[in-house]
C-alpha cells in the first residue's frame, strides 16, 4: 500500500483530504510547515485514503508517514 | 570540398538536457496558480495602458496630422523586436502619471538599439520629474551594452512650473548630454530624429547626440522665442505688467529660432530635413543600417533553437504563494535553447546553480537561486539547522565568486535568476564568512567587463539581492526584470515588524497593557510592506527595469544576449573558452 512520507521535520498545517476520499496522482494532500515555509504533499498514485495518521497542528519527524492509500 | 561548422561543437552541439514535461495532475493542480499570476498580468496591463494615454490624446495628434510617440516606434522598430523598459517608472509620483519618455531595446533595420523618445503627448515631451534618471539609465544601457542610441526627439523643454524638480543638481536633465558627450567619446553612436519645438534644454537635446536628422516643422535652439518678457524691474505681477504682458503676447509674431532653414540650411548641423514625419524615421533607418554590427555566425556556438520545454509552463511552475519551494531547474529549462544546461559544480553549494547554457546560438551564463530544503547542508551549521533555498551560505558563494570570475574570463555574459531571502545569518554564518564572502562576489563580478541581466523571479531581498547583480551592480548590470510574482524589500514585512516593535511588546505585556495598538501598528507595518514591494509600486519606484510575464522573459534575455553580442569590445576566441572544459573535466 502506498504511503506518503513527511520528507522533512515540521508541523501539519493543513489536511486536505479524509479517509474514504478518492485521490488521483500529484493531488495535494497535506501541508507541512516548517523553515517559514509549506511543503506541500502529494499524491505519487492514485486511489482511496485508508489511513490519515495526522491532524493539523501535529509535530512530525522526517521519515514520518502521513497518509496511507489504497 | 568546402566544410564549416560551429566552434566548439562538442561541447556546444548537444549539451545536458534538463527539465521534464509537467504530468497531467500538475497541470491541474497549477490551474489557480496561472490565475493569481493572470490577475497581476492584469493589473501590470492596465498601469501601462494607464501610461499610453497619458497627456493629451493620440486623437488629437493624429488630427493635426502628426504621429505620437507609440506611432513613430512602431514604425521604426522591426517588428516583433520591441522589448520595453521603465513602462511604470514615476519615481516621484508625477500628476503626468509617468516621465515623458518612452524607452527599450528594439531592433532597427536587424541591428539592436537602445531607443527612447519624448512623449509628445505629454506636454509636448517637456522635462519633468524622475525624467533624467530614467534617460541615464537608457544611456548607461547603451554604454553596457555597446550598441548605438536611438533618439526621437520632441522636448519642450522644462516644466517651469517645477522647474526646481528637473533643473538643477548632479544628475538632473542637464546630465544626459554630457552622457551623450560620453558615449561619443567611446565611439557609441547617437542618432536623433528631432519633431517639433526644441528651445533649451530641447535645444541640447537635440544637437548632443551625434547623427541629426530633422523633420520640416522641427526646431533646435538655446532658448524659445516665446520668452516676450525679460526681467520685471517690480519682482512681482501687477495689473499694469500683466497688460503689457498681453500686448507683448498678441503683437509676437516671431518664429521659433533655430528652424530648418537655419540648422539644415545655413549651419548644415542637420545631416537630413524631411517633410513627413516618416521621413525621419527612414532617415534613421538608413543610418542603422551603417551602425557596425557582427553577423551572428561570428559568435554563436550553435543553432538558434526554442527550448524543448514550452515557455507557459512558467505559470504553472512558480509558485505565487512566496512560501512555497520549486524546482528553479525545470523554471530554467523553460529558458534555454533546447533546454540545455552544463552546470557548473552541481554538487557543491546546493542552494545555487551555475552553468552554461545557450541563449539564440550564443554561449551564456546562468546563475540563480535553488530552492526547497537541503538536510545536512551547510556543513558549518553542524546539523544545527538544515540549508533552505533562497538563502546563500559559505559554499554557494564561494562557488558564485568562482563562476563569475571565469566567466569574467571567457567573455560570457550572465543571466541571473534571483528569487532570495538572503546570506545565512548568526555567530556560525559569521564564523563561516558570509559577510565578507558576499562582498567577494561583488568583487567578483565589478572586476569583470561582463553585461549582466537580473531577473527578481519572485524575491529579492537583503543584501542578497545586491549580490547576485541587482540594479545597484551599475558597471554590470544592463536591467533588471521583475515578474508578476516579484516582491523586493529588505526583509518580510513579518520579521520587519517583529524586528522593530518585539520590545515594545515586551514591554506593554509586563506592564499588563492592552497590546492591541502595539499588534495594530506592527500589522500596519506589514501591510505597508506588502503595498510597497508589489510588482507595480517595484516598477514604478525602479527598484526593476520593467515587469515581464513569465512567459515573455525567454524574450528579453534572447533581446540581451544578442544586443550583448551585435559589437563586443572584448572577445574571447570559443575554442579557447575555459568553463566548458572545466565542467566536462
Amino acid at each position: 500500500m502506498p504511503e506518503l512520507i513527511a520528507p522533512l521535520a515540521g508541523n501539519v498545517w493543513k489536511v486536505l483530504i479524509a479517509v474514504g476520499d478518492k485521490v488521483e496522482m500529484d493531488d495535494e494532500v497535506i501541508i507541512l510547515e516548517a523553515l517559514k515555509m509549506e511543503t506541500p504533499i502529494y499524491c505519487d498514485d492514485s486511489g482511496t485514503v485508508t489511513e490519515l495518521r495526522v491532524k493539523e497542528g501535529d509535530a512530525v519527524e522526517e521519515g514520518a508517514v502521513l497518509v496511507v492509500i489504497d | 570540398m568546402s566544410r564549416k561548422q560551429t566552434p566548439l561543437r562538442p561541447y556546444f552541439e548537444k549539451m545536458t538536457e534538463i527539465g521534464k514535461e509537467l504530468r497531467e495532475g500538475e497541470v491541474r493542480r497549477s490551474q489557480a496558480n496561472v490565475d493569481l499570476v493572470r490577475e497581476q498580468e492584469e493589473l501590470i496591463a492596465q498601469e501601462i495602458q494607464r501610461v499610453k494615454n497619458a497627456g493629451i490624446p493620440a486623437e488629437k495628434i493624429h488630427q493635426r496630422g502628426g504621429m505620437t510617440i507609440y506611432d513613430r516606434l512602431e514604425y521604426l522598430v522591426d517588428e516583433g523586436t520591441w522589448h520595453p523598459l521603465h513602462s511604470l517608472y514615476n519615481p516621484t509620483d508625477n500628476v503626468e502619471g509617468c516621465t515623458g519618455v518612452v524607452d527599450g531595446l528594439g531592433k532597427i533595420e536587424g541591428k539592436w538599439a537602445v531607443i527612447i523618445g519624448f512623449d509628445n503627448k505629454v506636454m509636448a515631451g517637456a522635462w519633468i520629474a524622475g525624467q533624467s534618471e530614467n534617460i541615464l539609465m537608457v544611456t548607461d544601457l547603451a554604454k553596457r551594452l555597446n550598441i548605438p542610441l536611438v533618439w526621437l526627439t520632441n522636448c519642450s523643454g522644462v516644466k517651469l512650473m517645477e522647474q526646481e524638480t528637473v533643473y538643477a543638481g548632479r544628475r538632473s536633465s542637464g546630465a544626459p548630454f554630457f552622457r551623450h558627450a560620453d558615449l561619443n567619446h567611446m565611439g557609441i553612436p547617437i542618432l536623433n530624429g528631432i519633431y517639433g519645438t526644441n528651445p533649451a534644454g530641447g535645444g541640447y537635446q537635440g544637437i548632443s547626440p551625434t547623427i541629426l536628422i530633422a523633420h520640416d516643422g522641427a526646431n533646435i535652439a538655446v532658448g524659445g522665442a516665446g520668452i516676450v518678457g525679460g526681467m520685471n524691474p517690480k519682482g512681482y505681477i501687477d495689473e499694469e505688467a500683466a497688460q503689457a504682458l498681453i500686448e507683448g503676447t498678441k503683437n509676437f509674431k516671431g518664429k521659433a529660432p533655430g528652424r530648418v532653414e537655419t540648422h539644415f540650411d545655413q549651419t548644415a548641423y542637420f545631416r537630413e530635413a524631411h517633410d513627413t514625419e516618416e521621413g525621419v524615421l527612414d532617415g534613421i533607418k538608413d543610418y542603422m543600417r551603417m551602425m557596425p554590427a557582427y553577423d551572428p555566425t561570428m559568435f554563436r556556438v550553435a543553432e538558434p533553437a526554442e527550448p524543448r520545454l514550452a515557455v507557459e509552463d512558467l505559470n504553472m511552475l512558480l509558485p505565487a504563494n512566496q512560501k512555497r519551494p520549486y524546482d528553479a531547474v525545470q523554471v530554467l529549462a523553460r529558458l534555454t535553447d533546447n533546454s540545455e544546461f552544463m552546470e557548473y559544480r552541481p554538487d557543491y553549494g546546493r542552494e545555487v546553480f551555475t552553468g552554461i547554457a545557450k541563449i539564440d546560438g550564443f554561449p551564456v551564463a546562468f546563475v540563480g537561486n535553488q530552492q526547497g530544503v537541503f538536510p545536512g547542508y551547510p556543513d558549518y551549521a553542524n546539523g544545527e539547522y538544515p540549508g533552505v533555498g533562497g538563502k546563500h551560505y559559505r559554499e554557494g558563494l564561494i562557488k558564485q565568486g568562482e563562476f563569475v570570475t571565469l566567466c569574467g574570463r571567457d567573455n560570457l555574459p550572465i543571466i541571473w535568476l534571483q528569487d532570495t531571502t538572503g546570506i545565512d545569518v548568526g555567530d556560525l554564518a559569521e564564523e563561516a564568512e558570509l559577510l565578507a564572502l558576499g562582498q567577494s562576489l561583488v568583487y567578483s563580478i565589478e572586476q569583470t567587463e561582463l553585461s549582466m541581466m537580473c531577473i527578481v523571479l519572485r524575491k529579492g531581498t537583503a543584501a542578497a539581492h545586491y549580490i547576485m547583480c541587482g540594479p545597484q551592480a551599475n558597471n554590470n548590470n544592463a536591467f533588471t526584470l521583475g515578474t508578476p510574482l516579484t516582491e523586493i524589500y529588505v526583509m518580510h514585512g513579518e520579521t520587519a515588524a517583529a524586528a522593530s516593535y518585539a520590545r515594545r511588546l515586551v514591554k506593554e505585556d509586563d506592564a499588563g497593557n492592552d497590546l492591541t495598538p502595539t499588534l495594530e501598528k506592527m500589522n500596519q507595518m506589514i501591510q505597508d510592506y506588502q503595498d510597497k514591494s508589489t510588482p507595480a509600486y517595484s516598477a514604478k519606484k525602479g527598484f526593476v527595469d520593467e515587469i515581464v510575464s513569465l512567459p515573455e522573459l525567454r524574450n528579453y534575455i534572447k533581446a540581451f544576449t544578442c544586443a550583448n553580442y551585435q559589437n563586443p569590445k572584448s572577445i574571447t576566441p570559443v575554442h579557447q573558452l575555459l568553463l566548458p572544459r572545466i565542467i566536462n573535466g
